[in-house]
Formats: structure tokens, C-alpha cells, sequence
């Protein structure tokens, strides 16, 4: 009984001696670093299974834990598309709304985040709501060179790229394409686009967004036998564009107008007879030092262009060379490089949750799972 | 090992378990799964004649349209409306059917030929959700959408809500592609 006496008193007298913990004020909502250090990456979810629901989600690769890779997120409505920019503290969803949630009244519009509270502080409507619905990609959505313009790719199924005035948050013009879709950034305040039966178009603009000039790189290449990839990556100015059965294609897009580069052979021999072919969602990266990453798979034959692959493989794209295999843990779906002097290469993969590796060594970090994700099937290095 | 990044998307979206070597063998167990391995119309025929020991004739429009692997889902990029209320050639109730499509070029293996397949997307309310399927035989990227299946060809239609799509034949192509 005196033991027992004795622990309570001292179990007591303990909780009597140490210290309460200080009430938590109410409302506090957290703000995130500026910039974003350069490694972290947005997940967009295109929510395959309910569109309406997509999200674009804020992580940081390098992380051990969920509750430090989780850095925040916001909506993005009905398969949305999605660009940054590098001078003002924001980004852009261009979404498509219906008033009572899949029907009533359609509003399409660009909502404009600001990145240290993911909050929206701007709407730029797109009238006439003819944005594309389409499976996400880079190139839907784009700043202008100078980042005065705002671009985005319009499918009603004619094909336009409505043209807003970024300071002014209005839609300024509507350029009627030829046959031809996307918008790649193209010089100062230009874009171009590819088109139907193998050829480009690029128009420069003016300031106030109307066109300035056209000029059309003429049929270059078969979209039956040996089409390109609509999903290039740009470095420097030059948009590298794989083809179906394994070649790269390079387009100047740094002058008023695109410029036809190069063509040169991705695979080589041995794997050739391998059939080897590049192939994803999104099979396309490249990080700062311009080492350009490829989503590749054997036996690919016709139809097997967005099976993902086994292997990224990394080229050095001056020298037209391939540096790197990186064999996947897991099949790999879409990719995407950091930022900075140590990239990750992070991979979604065919489970539908993001593997990152060491994209100099090629040797796998940790697998980013659980965090809300569904289908994520697209990353955006931050800007 | 996960040899098709699409047929896993395919479980995660049915849910389902099964076989993950292959699509044909993941489609199969799940074509199983969702209908109990009923019989389709005209496979009855191609049984009575296996019964008369005579070769089996082509049936005229033979497989599982609840299956990836049916003939007219080529260039197929969505759920299949045969799981979802609707049929091959039939939008679910209360959706709507989009006009314009992409198309494919689909052989079909009862009589040989290679058909043109529309692809309609139907409309208004949000994904099925059951029997994903993506093949891309011909398709090309979206900047000839004629032949694209990445777009949401939800398109002249109320609303862009994307639910399924049916696999409508318009003719045969009179050039193999």
C-alpha cells in the first residue's frame, strides 16, 4: 500500500512540475518558401476516373517522409492544363467549369495561382470556352519568351490558340490554325505549332497579341510511317522531337520562326533489332545541363507509342550520343528531371506512384506513395 | 513484373485481380470477372459446327465487346459502354453521344476485313469507371485528331463530361492501312 501511495504521489506531483503546452491560435495557415528550392516537382492528378476533380500537388522529392514531401496543392478542373512562370510569383490552370458540376452553364477559364499561398488571385475567362480538353501535356498551355503572353490550345475541333495579355488578365485574340495543334514558345513572343500533314506553323505576335507574321516549314515528315511526338522538350531554344520508330528530330524554336535542325538516329543497331522505340505518357525530360531523358521499350510495333517502358535512357543532345540506361525498378509511364546542379529523375510508374532516382547514377531513392495521388500521369519540374 | 503500365491502370480502375503477364491474359480473366464467361451471340454458331466436326466458319462479329481485346476496340482509349449500361453501338441511359469522333482501322478476324471503326464518345455524366481499355493501333498524336484518341471527344456535345465510348462501324475501309 505505501508503494503504491508512493507512485501516485510522484505520478502527481510529475505532471504538476512539467509544463503545459501553449495553446495553438486558431486560423493559422502555413506559406511556402520563395522560390521553391529547385528540386521540388507538381504532380498533376488528372483524377482519370473523376475529371472534375483534378489537382495539381506541390512535392519535394528529395524528402524521406509524406509529411515533408507534401508541401500543399490546388484544383485543377476537367483534364486542366497547367504552365509557370519564371518572373512572376505564379502559375496557370486553364479548366473548364459547369455550374452545377458536370452540367448547366460551361465556363472555361485560366485561374491564376499565386505560389506562396496556392490561392486564387486571378481569373482570365477564355469566351467563347473552347479550351482543349485533351490528355495533359506541356504544350497546351505556354508563356510567350517574354513572358508577356499567355498561350493556350483551343479544340472545338477547329484548332486555335486563344492569345491573353498576362498583365492585363484578359483574352486579347484567337489565332485560327491550319490544321495544326499545341503551342511551343518560339522566340520573343511567338509560338508554333504542328500540323496534320507533317508540316509547322509559327506566328510572331505583337504586343498586343494580334500576328505580326507566319511562316509554315513545309511538309517534313510522315505521320503514317515515322510520326514525331507532340511532346518535345525544349533546351535552349531547340525543341527536340522524338519520332515513333526511334529517331530525334530537332526545331530551332529560338528565332521568329522554327528552324528544322537536325535529324539523327536514336537507337542504336543492336538494339534497332530489338525494336527498341521511345514510348509514354509523358516520355520526355531534360535537366539543366541539358542531358535530355527518354522513356524506351522493346518489341514496339505499331500501337505501342504510349506503353511506357522498362528503361529511361539519357542523351547528350549536342553530341548526338546516348550517355546513360537507367534500368526502372518499376515500368515507367511519364518522367520528369528537377531542377538544379543534382537532378532526380522522377518517374511515374505503372502502379501509378512516382519511383525517384539519382539521374546521375541512375540508382533509386525512394518511391513517393499515398499522397492523394490517382493517376498522375504528368510532372512539372518548378520554374 | 509489370510488363503494361495500361493494364495496370486497367486494375487499379476495375479493381479487379488478376493475371498481369499480359494484356490478352488480364483482359481475359477480367472479361470473366465482370460477365461470368456468358457466351456471345454468335459463338453458339461456331460451337454447332465444331459439332459437325467441320472447320469453324468466321463468325461475322465474333468476341467480347466487354474486353479490351474485342476487334473493334483497336485504337480504343476509355471505358468500354458495354460495361457501363450502354452496349458497343449504344451510349448508357441519360448520356449523351458525341458527334464528331476519332477513327480507327480494325480488322476483323470473322470475315478478314478491315473495317473503319468511330469511336463516340457518350456523354454528360462523370467517368464509368469499369472496363478501362487503351490500344493505339494508328493512332497518332493530336495534331491530327481524325486518328487522336487523347482528346476528350466530348466534344459538341452539352456537356464535356467524359463517361464511356462505343465502337460504331462505318464501312469497310477499301485500302488495308
Amino acid at each position: 500500500m505505501r508503494t503504491v501511495l508512493l507512485a501516485w504521489l510522484m505520478m502527481t506531483m510529475g505532471s504538476a512540475l512539467a509544463a503545459d503546452l501553449p495553446v495553438d491560435n486558431v486560423g493559422k495557415t502555413l506559406t511556402l518558401p520563395q522560390p521553391y528550392p529547385a528540386h521540388w516537382v507538381w504532380v498533376q492528378d488528372i483524377a482519370f476516373e473523376h475529371m472534375l476533380d483534378g489537382k495539381m500537388i506541390l512535392v519535394d522529392p528529395r524528402a524521406a517522409t509524406l509529411r515533408e514531401q507534401f508541401k500543399g496543392m490546388f484544383n485543377s478542373s476537367n483534364i486542366a492544363a497547367f504552365a509557370q512562370s519564371a518572373t512572376r510569383p505564379e502559375v496557370y490552370v486553364a479548366e473548364t467549369f459547369y455550374e452545377r458540376g458536370n452540367r448547366g452553364a460551361r465556363t472555361d477559364v485560366v485561374t491564376v495561382y499565386d505560389k506562396p499561398n496556392l490561392r486564387p488571385i486571378a481569373e482570365i475567362p477564355l469566351t467563347g470556352n473552347k479550351r482543349a480538353s485533351v490528355m495533359p501535356g506541356r504544350h497546351a498551355l505556354a508563356l510567350s519568351g517574354d513572358e508577356s503572353l499567355l498561350m493556350a490550345y483551343f479544340f472545338t475541333p477547329a484548332t486555335s490558340v486563344g492569345v491573353m495579355d498576362v498583365a492585363k488578365r484578359t483574352l486579347v485574340n484567337e489565332v485560327t490554325l491550319p490544321g495544326c495543334a499545341q503551342v511551343y514558345p518560339t522566340g520573343k513572343r511567338g509560338f508554333s505549332s504542328l500540323c496534320a500533314n507533317g508540316s509547322m506553323v509559327s506566328f510572331q505576335l505583337d504586343a498586343a497579341g494580334k500576328v505580326a507574321s507566319t511562316h509554315v516549314i513545309e511538309r517534313f515528315f510522315d505521320v503514317d510511317q515515322d510520326a514525331l511526338f507532340e511532346k518535345p522538350v525544349i533546351v535552349n531554344g531547340m525543341g527536340y522531337f522524338p519520332t515513333f520508330t526511334g529517331n530525334m528530330q530537332e526545331i530551332n524554336l529560338s528565332g521568329e520562326y522554327a528552324v528544322l535542325g537536325a535529324r539523327w538516329n536514336l537507337v542504336p543497331e543492336t538494339e534497332r533489332q530489338q525494336n527498341w522505340r521511345p514510348g509514354g505518357a509523358m516520355l520526355t525530360s531534360a535537366d539543366d545541363a541539358g542531358r535530355l531523358y527518354l522513356i524506351m521499350h522493346p518489341d514496339g510495333k505499331e500501337g505501342t507509342h504510349k506503353d511506357g517502358g522498362p528503361e529511361v535512357w539519357v542523351f547528350d543532345v549536342v553530341k548526338q550520343t546516348r550517355l546513360q540506361r537507367i534500368t526502372l525498378k518499376t515500368w515507367g509511364v511519364s518522367i520528369e528531371a528537377t531542377r538544379g546542379p543534382d537532378p532526380l529523375l522522377l518517374v511515374t510508374n505503372a502502379d501509378m506512384n512516382i519511383d525517384v532516382y539519382e539521374a546521375k547514377t541512375g540508382k533509386h531513392q525512394r518511391t513517393l506513395a499515398h499522397f492523394g495521388q490517382e493517376t498522375p500521369i504528368i510532372m512539372h519540374a518548378v520554374r | 513484373m509489370i510488363t503494361n503500365w495500361l493494364d495496370a491502370l486497367t486494375e487499379r480502375m476495375t479493381r479487379g485481380v488478376a493475371q498481369r503477364t499480359s494484356r490478352r491474359g488480364f483482359l481475359g480473366s477480367m472479361g470473366a470477372t465482370l460477365i461470368g464467361g456468358a457466351a456471345f451471340p454468335l459463338l453458339p454458331v461456331a460451337r454447332a459446327d465444331a459439332a459437325e466436326g467441320q472447320p469453324s466458319p468466321p463468325t461475322q462479329d465474333p468476341g467480347d465487346p466487354t474486353t479490351c481485346d474485342y476487334w473493334r476496340n483497336c485504337s480504343i482509349d476509355g471505358y468500354l459502354c458495354s460495361c457501363c449500361g450502354g452496349t458497343m453501338n449504344s451510349c448508357p441511359p441519360g448520356t449523351d453521344m458525341a458527334p464528331v469522333t476519332w477513327i480507327g482501322t480494325c480488322r476483323n478476324p470473322g470475315d478478314g476485313k478491315d473495317y473503319i471503326i468511330s469511336y463516340n464518345d457518350c456523354c454528360g455524366k462523370t467517368s464509368c469507371g469499369a472496363c478501362f481499355c487503351n490500344r493505339n493501333e494508328r493512332d497518332r498524336p493530336i495534331y491530327r485528331p481524325g486518328t487522336a484518341n487523347d482528346y476528350n471527344w466530348c466534344v459538341g456535345t452539352k456537356s464535356i463530361a467524359y463517361h464511356c465510348t462505343v465502337t460504331l462501324i462505318l464501312g469497310v475501309a477499301t485500302k488495308s492501312p
